[in-house]
C-alpha cells in the first residue's frame, strides 16, 4: 500500500523544474521574515563565490509561516525572470520553497525530512542545512560546510565555534563526552543548526525508518549524526566562527534535553551492537585547529541554580528511585545537602548519574519523557559545579577539565554496559 | 532564379561566409579562385543560401590573410582576374545569389603603394593618409588588440624615423581619417566595386577608424560621421546595396553604428555567440536570454547578424572572467587552442562531433533574431587543425568528395595553400560535400531542409522577440511574430531529456503545427502546456487559429 | 429382633444406594464438568497470560503503581496474579453453571447473579486499573513540570494532581459496582469543585500536550528577568 506522499505537486513540479543539481542548501523557516532575506544573500553570496560552476538550489522548507518568510525566499531567486540581482552568476541559482504537507506546527524532522527527499529526487552530491536563527552567518560559512564535501569526498561536516567558556553547557557536559565515549568519534557539536552532508548519507538516512515512528522524531539532526557515526561514513569538523543565535533560547532547557539527550538515549537501544563494542575514542579531522574560546566574564544566576539542583533531588525522590541506583541517588542527596560554598557535583557521580539515566531510558522503567525531564535538575546542579571550577579558568585550563571529562565518561563506559545488560 | 528585389533583402537572407581561396581550385595551382567559385554556385543554391560574403581577395601580401591589403581596385593574381570576378558575380546573381565583399577600411598592408609613399619622406603629398608620431607615448588609453604577437600600437619606421599607428599587426599601419583626401579615396574604392556591381560591403574594424588622446580610440563620435557619410552617398548612389559592420563590442556601444537607419544597416552581434556555446554547456538559458536582454533595440530598416562561428577565433573578448575561465575549460582544454582571447576551432570539433548538438545550435541561429550566417564546410561539419597556426587551423580546403584532396584541387596535395583535413573523423574521405548528398540524413540534407523551413515564413527574419521564461531553465523558448504570424521555437540545451511546461495563455485556442513534420500538436488550453523533449532537441511550431 | 436390623439396615442401604445412584450420575456429570471447566480456564488462562505478556502488562502496572502493591503484598506479577484470578473466575464459572445444571434450588438465583455482576466487576477492575495509571503518570508530569518551573511545593502539587483522579476513578469504579454511588459522587463533586487545578487536569486530560506547554509557557514568561541570568545550554 502507497504511503500518503509527504511532498506536494507543486513541491515536485518545482523540483521537476529545477534538475540535478550538484549543491543543495537547505532552509527550514517559520516566521523569520527578519532574518530570512539577508540569510538568503548571504547563501548566494557564498555558493556563487565558492563554487561558481556548480549547479545549485536554495530549498525553504517552511512550517506554515504567517509573515510572508516564504515569498522573501522565492523573490530573490537568481534567474532571467527575475529583474537582475546585484550577484553577478555564471547559471541560474534557484530558491524554491515549500510548506511542508500535512503539518499544522513546525517541526524540524518534517522540515529535514523535505530536505533530505529533495536532496535525493535532485541528486544533490553535497547538501548544507542552514538557520534562520543564526545571526552572524558569513559566506564563507557555504565553503567551509561544503567544500570538504564538494572536494575531498567526506559524507559529514559538523561547525565548531567559538563561544563564551559558559554557553553550551549542555553540549560540553553531557553530549560530547557521553557521544565520544560511547560511540568513539570526538565530535563537538553534534547537534547544531547548520552542518553538511553528502547525498549518500542523505539518502542512507532518508531510508531509515525513524519518520512515522511518533517518538522517536525529537532530535533528528543527532539521530543523523549518530547515523553517520555507526554507517561508518567520512567525518570532519570545520571552524566557522562565533556562535550567535538571533534570540537567546536560555530557559529552554527542558525542550533542549528532549531534542539532544532524548535523541541520544533512544537511538543508543538500536545502536547498541556499535558503540558496545567500541573502546576510547579517535581524533576528528578539522580545518582549523582551535576554535577559541571567549573569555569575558559573564553575570550568571549561580543561586538559582544550586536551588533547582536541591529542590529537584528533594521533591522527585520518587522519581529518582526508579531510575537511579539506590548508591547513586544517595550520595547526590548528600551533595543536596552542602553548603553553597561546599557545594561541588563530582565528576565521577555525574558520569554515573548520566549512565543510570540511560539505561533506565533504555528500559523504560517510566515513562521515557519523565526521565528527561528528570535529569534537568540534576543537570543544572553539574552546570553550577562547571562554572565554579572554571571562573577563573583560562581557554587551556578549560579545554584541560573538558578533556578529563571525556577521559570519565570513556573510562565508566563498562559500568553503563554492565547495568545495560542487566536487563537483558 | 532573379534577386529578391525587396529593399530589405537582407533580412529575409541567408548568408554563406567563405574565402575563395579555401572553395575550389580550378587551375591546378592548389589554391582555391573565382572560376572555380563560380562552377559551385549551383551547390550554394540548393543549399538556400541568398547572399555570399567573401573574405578579402584583393592583393596583398597575405600576412594576414589578405587583410592586409595592397591594392584596392584588383583581385589577386592567384585567385584570377578582373574579369573571372565579374563573370563569377553575373552568374551568381542569376542565381538569385547577392555578393558581399570585404572592404578592409582601417589599414592597408605596408606594402600598399599609399604607405610606400607616405613612409618616404615626411614631405609626401600622402604623409598624412597614415597617422605618424615622433613618439609612441600618443593614444596610450587604446588597448592592444592583437595581444599574442604585438607589444604596441606604435611601429617604428626606420625610413622615416617615426612611428606610425596600427591597431592591428604591425604590417597593417591605420589610415589616417581626419584626412579628407582618405575619406575621398575610400569612397571611389566602394564605387568602383559597387559600379561593377557588388550589393554590398563588410566594412572590417569600423570602431577604430580615428582616435583621440585621452580615449580608448574606440567606437569615437568622428568616426560615425566618417561612416554616416559613406552610407548618405551609398544610398544616395546605389539604393539597395548594403553596409556591414564587423565591430567586437557590447550590444549597448554597438547600437551607435545603427544610427538612426543612416548608417549601417548590419551588424554582427559577437556577444551572443559565445554565450549560446556558453547555455549549451551549462545546460542554462539564462546566458542567453540575459545578453539579448541587455541588446537595444535598432531602427527598423536594420538588422543583427548572427553567427556560430567564422574564419577567425571564437572571440571571448565580451564575456566576463569567470565566464572566460569556464569557457576555456569547457572548450578548450588544451591551450594550443586558444588564440588572443579566443578558441581557434570549428563548430563541430567544439560540439564533439554530436550531430545532434549541432542541429540545435544551426536551429537556434536560424530561429534567434537576426540574419544567419553560415561558415564555409559547417553545412558539412568539417573538423579544424589546430597544428596550423595563427587561425589558420579553421581554414583548410572544402571539402568536396573523397578523391585526393578532397575534390578541392588537381594539384600534388603538398602544394596545396594549406593541408587538406585527414583525419579519421573530419578527414576529407570521412566527411564530404558528395558523400553526404548521397546520404538521405546526411548533415547537409539537414541544413538544406532548415533552411527552406526558414525561408517558408518571414517571422524569423523580420519578426519581434518574446521570451518564456518556463521554470526549467534547461529550457529556452521564445515566440517569434510578424504581423499575424507566430512561431513558438522551444530548445532543449540538456544533455538529458527534459519536461517543460510553458506559459502559452496569450495564445490559447491555437493549434500547434509542427514546421518540419507539419503534424499538429495539441492546441493551447488553460492549462500550462506540457512538452516533453529529447537530449539536445528542438521544436518550431506554427501557431494557427482555426 | 436381629432380622428387623438387618432388614431395616437393609432397607436403609438400598436407600442410600438408590440415592446415591440417583445423585451418582449428577455427581459424575459435575465432576466431567469440573473437569472441563478446569481444562477450560486454565486455556485460558494461558492464553491470556500469552496475550499479556505480548501487551507488556507487567510494565503497564508498573507504571500503574500497581506492582509495587503486588510486592508489597507479596504476590507474583500482575500478569500472573490476573491470569490466575481469571482462571479462577472461569473455572467457578463453568462449576456454578454445573451446579445450576444439577438443579440444587436457591442457588440457580445465585448463580444468574454472580454472572451478571461479572461484566461489571471486570469493568471496574479495568477503570480502577488504568485509573490508577493515569493518576501515576499525570502526578508524575506534574511533579517534573513543577520542578523545572521553579514552582514552590511541587510534591503537594503533585499529590494533588494524584489524588484528584484518584478520587474522580474511585467514584466511577463505585457506580460501576452500585455501591454507595451517592456518596461517592457528591465526595468527589466537592472535591472537584474546591480545587482549581481540578479545572486544570480535565483540560489536561483531553489536551495533554496543550496544557503542559501552556504551564510552563505561562510560568515561564512571568519570570523572565530571572533568565536573563541563565545561560543556553546548546
Amino acid at each position: 500500500m502507497a504511503e500518503e506522499s509527504f511532498l506536494t505537486d507543486d513541491f515536485l513540479r518545482q523540483l521537476m523544474n529545477v534538475g540535478e543539481v550538484d549543491i543543495l542548501v537547505g532552509l527550514p523557516t517559520h516566521n523569520n521574515a527578519k532574518t530570512v532575506g539577508s540569510i538568503v544573500h548571504t547563501i548566494q553570496t557564498g555558493i556563487l563565490r565558492g563554487f561558481p560552476r556548480a549547479r545549485a538550489v536554495i530549498i525553504n522548507a517552511d512550517g506554515g509561516s504567517r509573515d510572508g518568510t516564504p515569498e522573501l525566499v522565492t523573490g530573490v531567486s537568481i534567474d532571467d525572470a527575475r529583474p537582475a540581482s546585484n550577484l553577478y552568476a555564471l547559471r541560474t541559482l534557484h530558491s524554491i520553497s515549500t510548506k511542508y504537507a500535512n503539518s499544522s506546527q513546525p517541526s524540524n524532522k518534517v522540515a529535514f525530512r523535505t530536505i533530505l527527499a529533495a536532496a535525493e529526487l535532485l541528486r544533490a552530491k553535497a547538501c548544507v542545512v542552514m538557520s534562520p536563527e543564526s545571526a552572524n552567518v558569513e559566506p564563507e560559512w557555504l565553503s567551509k560546510l561544503l567544500g570538504p564535501i564538494y572536494h575531498d569526498d567526506f559524507d559529514l561536516v559538523t561547525p565548531t565555534y567559538s563561544r563564551h567558556k559558559f554557553e553550551g553547557l549542555l553540549i560540553t557536559n553531557l553530549l560530547y563526552p557521553m557521544t565520544r565515549a560511547l560511540y568513539g568519534v570526538r565530535i563537538r557539536e553534534t547537534y547544531s543548526p547548520e552542518f553538511g552532508f553528502s547525498g549518500r548519507l542523505g539518502t542512507q538516512f532518508l531510508g531509515q525508518n525513524i519518520w512515522t515512528d511518533a517518538t522517536n522524531g525529537t532530535g533528528v539532526e543527532l539521530r543523523f549524526t549518530l547515523a553517520a557515526i555507526t554507517g561508518k561514513f567520512r567525518i570532519c569538523q570545520s571552524f566557522l566562527g562565533e556562535k550567535i543565535q538571533i534570540e537567546r533560547r536560555s530557559a529552554d532547557l527542558v525542550p533542549a534535553l528532549r531534542q539532544t539527550v532524548g535523541a541520544l538515549f533512544s537511538a543508543l537501544e538500536p545502536d547498541f551492537p556499535v558503540w558496545s563494542v567500541v573502546a576510547g575514542s579517535e581524533p576528528t579531522l578539522t580545518n582549523e585547529a582551535d576554535h577559541g574560546v571567549l573569555l569575558e566574564p559573564l553575570r550568571i544566576n549561580r543561586k538559582r541554580l544550586r536551588e533547582m539542583f536541591s529542590t529537584g533531588v528533594a521533591e522527585l525522590e520518587s522519581v529518582f528511585q526508579s531510575i537511579l541506583s539506590p548508591a547513586t541517588l544517595a550520595e547526590l542527596q548528600q551533595i543536596a545537602r552542602l553548603r553553597d560554598e561546599d557545594f561541588r557535583y563530582p565528576t565521577e557521580l555525574w558520569v554515573r548519574t548520566v549512565y543510570e539515566f540511560a539505561a533506565s531510558y533504555q528500559k523504560s522503567v517510566i515513562s521515557r519523557d519523565h526521565i528527561i525531564q528528570a535529569l534537568a535538575p540534576l543537570f543544572r546542579g553539574k552546570a553550577l559545579t562547571f562554572l565554579t571550577e572554571n571562573r577563573n579558568a583560562s581557554a587551556e585550563e578549560i579545554e584541560n577539565n573538558i578533556e578529563g571529562l571525556c577521559r570519565e565518561f570513556e573510562r565508566l563506559k563498562p559500568y553503563l554496559l554492565q547495568i545495560w545488560k542487566s536487563s537483558e | 532564379m532573379p534577386l529578391n528585389r525587396t529593399a530589405l533583402w537582407y533580412k529575409d537572407a541567408i548568408i554563406y561566409q567563405v574565402h575563395v581561396r579555401t572553395f575550389h581550385d580550378s587551375n591546378g595551382d592548389g589554391i582555391g579562385d573565382f572560376q572555380g567559385l563560380n562552377g559551385k554556385l549551383d551547390y550554394l543554391q540548393e543549399l538556400g543560401i541568398d547572399a555570399i560574403w567573401l573574405m578579402p581577395f584583393f592583393p596583398s601580401p597575405l600576412r594576414d590573410d589578405g587583410y592586409d591589403i595592397a591594392d584596392y581596385n584588383a583581385v589577386h593574381p592567384t585567385y584570377g582576374t578582373l574579369d573571372d570576378f565579374r563573370k563569377f558575380l553575373e552568374s551568381a546573381h542569376e542565381r538569385g545569389i547577392r555578393v558581399i565583399i570585404e572592404l578592409v577600411s582601417n589599414h592597408t598592408s605596408d606594402q600598399h603603394p599609399w604607405f610606400q609613399e607616405s613612409r618616404s619622406s615626411r614631405d609626401n603629398p600622402r604623409r598624412d593618409w597614415y597617422v605618424w608620431s615622433d613618439t609612441d607615448t600618443r593614444y596610450n588609453g587604446a588597448r592592444i588588440i592583437f595581444l599574442d604577437t604585438e607589444k604596441s600600437n606604435w611601429a617604428w619606421d626606420p625610413i622615416s624615423k617615426s612611428f606610425y599607428w596600427h591597431r592591428f599587426f604591425s604590417h597593417q599601419p591605420d589610415l589616417n581619417y581626419d584626412n579628407p583626401a582618405v575619406r575621398e579615396q575610400m569612397w571611389e574604392v566602394m564605387k568602383f566595386w559597387l559600379e561593377m556591381g557588388v550589393d554590398a560591403f563588410r566594412l572590417d574594424a569600423v570602431p577604430y577608424l580615428v582616435e583621440r588622446e585621452g580615449t580608448n580610440c574606440e567606437n569615437l563620435p568622428e568616426t560615425h560621421e566618417v561612416l554616416k557619410e559613406l552610407r548618405r552617398r551609398l544610398d544616395e548612389s546605389f539604393p539597395g546595396r548594403m553596409l556591414l559592420a564587423e565591430a567586437n563590442q557590447w550590444p549597448a556601444d554597438l547600437r551607435p553604428y545603427f544610427g538612426d537607419g543612416d548608417e549601417f544597416h548590419m551588424a554582427f552581434h559577437f556577444p551572443l555567440m559565445p554565450r549560446m556555446f556558453m547555455g549549451l554547456k551549462l545546460e542554462d538559458r539564462k546566458p542567453i536570454t540575459e545578453i539579448l536582454h541587455q541588446t537595444p533595440e535598432i531602427p527598423s530598416s536594420c538588422q543583427w547578424s548572427l553567427f556560430l562561428r567564422n574564419h577567425d577565433e571564437l572571440t571571448l573578448e565580451m564575456v566576463t572572467d569567470v565566464e572566460r575561465d569556464y569557457m576555456y575549460d569547457s572548450y578548450a582544454e588544451s591551450k594550443m587552442m586558444r588564440l588572443n582571447l579566443g578558441i581557434r576551432r570549428r563548430l563541430a570539433p567544439l560540439l564533439a562531433n554530436d550531430r545532434r548538438r549541432i542541429e540545435l545550435m544551426n536551429g537556434m541561429l536560424m530561429s534567434l533574431p537576426g540574419t544567419p550566417i553560415i561558415y564555409y564546410g559547417d553545412e558539412i561539419g568539417m573538423g579544424d587543425n589546430i597544428n596550423l597556426g595563427d587561425r589558420n587551423g579553421v581554414r583548410t580546403p572544402m571539402q568536396w568528395s573523397g578523391e585526393t584532396n578532397g575534390g578541392f584541387s588537381t594539384a600534388p596535395p603538398e602544394r596545396l595553400y594549406a593541408p587538406i583535413i585527414q583525419d579519421p573523423v573530419y578527414g576529407y574521405q570521412a566527411v564530404n560535400v558528395l558523400r553526404q548528398k548521397a546520404s538521405e540524413h546526411s548533415l547537409i540534407n539537414w541544413m538544406r531542409t532548415i533552411t527552406g523551413v526558414r525561408k517558408s515564413t518571414g517571422v524569423f527574419g523580420r519578426g519581434s522577440i518574446e521570451f518564456l521564461y518556463p521554470a526549467n531553465h534547461r529550457i529556452l523558448a521564445f515566440i517569434r511574430q510578424l504581423g499575424n504570424e507566430a512561431v513558438l521555437v522551444v530548445n532543449n540545451l540538456s544533455s538529458s531529456a527534459q519536461a517543460v511546461e510553458l506559459d502559452l495563455r496569450r495564445y490559447k485556442g491555437n493549434i500547434l503545427i509542427e514546421m518540419f513534420g507539419k503534424n499538429i500538436f495539441p492546441r493551447v488550453g488553460d492549462l500550462p502546456y506540457l512538452l516533453t523533449m529529447g537530449p539536445y532537441q528542438f521544436y518550431w511550431f506554427r501557431l494557427r487559429r482555426i | 429382633m436381629r432380622e428387623m436390623i438387618v432388614s431395616e439396615l437393609n432397607q436403609a442401604l438400598h436407600e442410600l444406594a438408590r440415592g446415591f445412584a440417583h445423585f451418582l450420575p449428577r455427581l459424575i456429570v459435575m465432576l466431567i464438568l469440573a473437569l472441563v471447566g478446569w481444562a477450560i480456564a486454565y486455556f485460558v488462562k494461558v492464553v491470556l497470560r500469552s496475550v499479556l505478556r505480548l501487551i507488556k502488562f507487567d510494565k503497564l502496572s508498573e507504571n500503574a503503581g500497581a506492582s509495587q502493591l503486588l510486592s508489597k503484598a507479596a504476590l507474583p506479577s500482575a500478569t500472573e496474579v490476573l491470569s490466575r484470578f481469571v482462571f479462577w473466575v472461569a473455572w467457578l464459572g463453568v462449576i456454578l453453571l454445573g451446579v445450576s445444571v444439577l438443579g440444587i434450588l436457591g442457588l440457580q438465583e445465585q448463580v444468574a447473579k454472580f454472572f451478571l455482576f461479572l461484566p461489571r466487576l471486570f469493568v471496574a477492575m479495568f477503570i480502577m486499573f488504568f485509573g490508577l495509571l493515569a493518576a501515576s503518570f499525570f502526578s508524575r508530569a506534574a511533579l517534573l513540570a513543577a520542578v523545572n518551573a521553579n514552582v514552590p511545593s511541587p510534591r503537594v502539587l503533585s499529590l494533588a494532581v494524584r489524588s484528584i483522579i484518584i478520587v474522580f476513578v474511585l467514584s466511577v469504579v463505585f457506580e460501576e459496582l452500585g455501591l454507595a454511588e451517592q456518596t461517592m459522587l457528591v465526595a468527589f463533586g466537592i472535591a472537584f469543585g474546591a480545587l482549581m487545578l481540578g479545572l486544570a487536569i480535565a483540560f489536561g486530560m483531553g489536551g495533554r500536550d496543550l496544557a503542559r506547554r501552556f504551564l510552563e509557557k505561562k510560568i515561564v514568561r512571568d519570570k523572565k528577568e530571572e533568565n536573563e541570568d541563565e545561560l543556553s545550554p546548546l
